[in-house]
């Protein structure tokens, strides 16, 4: 069962778009999720590779839909309620559910 | 629903999610902060432009490079060691026969701790799925067309390795200094996807 | 489980596993089941498919492995170095 993140030779993917003096990241979020996995792996709350697995196994729509950063906070949360470290009712934003 | 306010709702999140951590005692206050300025201040591609300018014009160097480059980075007071842990560096060396180009196919395995984030090119699944099967088309893309005779050599980085690329010395150079040849070298160069 | 690095040598050729694994694994899609060519030795590190489920065992050999564009996509002119671990790998007997 190959997963969705294992797409060596796969067909169908558009030709390379460069992003001309792109930021090193794309908003403040992402430095903070970035920054945020480090910190984790470093106290040992996870390793990289469960890290890796958890993005791997998310819903493939949803793995889809998502930014590269979306993914890494989707993992992180799903470990850290996997760890038992938080429920996902604790990690949702107050005003998720008012969009 | 607008990108910036998917991006506000997400920023939330990420905000309430350090506060929650930091009341359990798995961030210290500031960490995060600390953090990203220790990576913006960190790896970057001129990193990797000094090792190739070294090695241009030092063969001794050169050699060291290729057969350990994780010693001989030590040489210019860099190491692979900013990131979560040493990892081992190896370099690919382009010649007249041979052009190497380096990808992820499995995530997006970079040299980060010398060369700083990867270009978001790097890590798109377009670049991922097409470079190991058609290196020459993707090549074409960017602008890079290689005699046929010239072998490519696509660098899978699927374990613990990371690759960066020596570019050849373009022509004509012979007068530059070392800092000079470094001013030519781009990311790109260091990934593949460019002659230098 | 001892762990051997120099269990293949430069120019040894080896078979990929061909099994499709259900978890994380660092062997990727397109090189399974497929003859390659043991460039060198990768240091050892412990299987990223054990830690994945958060077991960290004995480190284990990784070599980069170079394979023919040809065998893995039935074309190309190119050729493919992948780094894999021991455990991936099993030799191929030479024709005598």
């Amino acid at each position: 069962m190959s997963r969705i993140n294992d797409v060596g030779g796969m067909a169908g993917f558009p030709p390379i778009a460069e992003e001309p003096d792109e930021p090193r990241f794309h908003a403040d979020w992402e430095a903070h999720v970035f920054a945020l996995n480090g910190a984790l792996i470093r106290r040992g709350v996870y390793n990289l590779d469960e890290f890796r697995d958890a993005q791997e196994r998310l819903p493939v729509q949803r793995y889809l839909a998502a930014s590269y950063y979306e993914r890494w906070f989707a993992a992180i949360t799903t470990l850290l309620v996997e760890k038992g470290i938080a429920t996902a009712a604790e990690l949702e934003a107050p005003d998720d559910h008012a969009h | 629903m607008s990108g910036d306010h998917v991006s506000s709702v997400i920023s939330a999140r990420v905000r309430r999610v350090e506060d929650l951590l930091e009341g359990r005692g798995l961030l210290d206050a500031g960490e995060i902060d600390r953090r990203i300025d220790e990576f913006a201040a960190g790896g970057s591609p001129a990193n990797g432009a000094r090792v190739v300018a070294r090695a241009w014009v030092d063969p001794g160097f050169a050699s060291r490079l290729l057969a350990d480059a994780n010693t001989a980075l030590g040489e210019l007071g860099l190491s692979m060691s900013g990131g979560l842990q040493e990892q081992r560096l190896k370099v690919v060396a382009n010649s007249a026969a041979e052009h190497h180009v380096v990808v992820c196919t499995l995530c997006s395995c970079y040299p980060i701790a010398l060369l700083g984030p990867s270009p978001s090119w790097y890590k798109s699944e377009a670049y991922r799925s097409r470079v190991v099967r058609d290196p020459r088309g993707v090549l074409r893309e960017f602008g890079v067309e290689l005699p046929a005779e010239t072998q490519i050599s696509v660098w899978d980085a699927s374990a613990e390795s990371r690759y960066m690329v020596l570019p050849r010395r373009p022509e004509g150079t012979g007068a530059l200094s070392e800092a000079e040849l470094a001013g030519l070298v781009t990311r790109k160069g260091l990934i593949g996807t460019a002659l230098v | 489980m001892t762990t051997r690095t120099d269990r293949f040598a430069p120019g040894d050729r080896v078979r990929t596993r061909s099994a499709d694994p259900a978890g994380h694994t660092r062997l990727p899609g397109y090189a399974r089941g497929a003859v390659g060519v043991v460039v060198e030795p990768a240091g050892a590190h412990p299987l990223a498919d054990d830690r994945a489920r958060g077991v960290v065992g004995p480190a284990r050999a990784v070599y980069h492995v170079r394979f023919a564009a040809t065998d893995l996509f039935g074309a190309g002119d190119h050729t493919v170095t992948v780094e894999l671990w021991e455990d991936y790998l099993s030799p191929v007997e030479e024709q005598p």
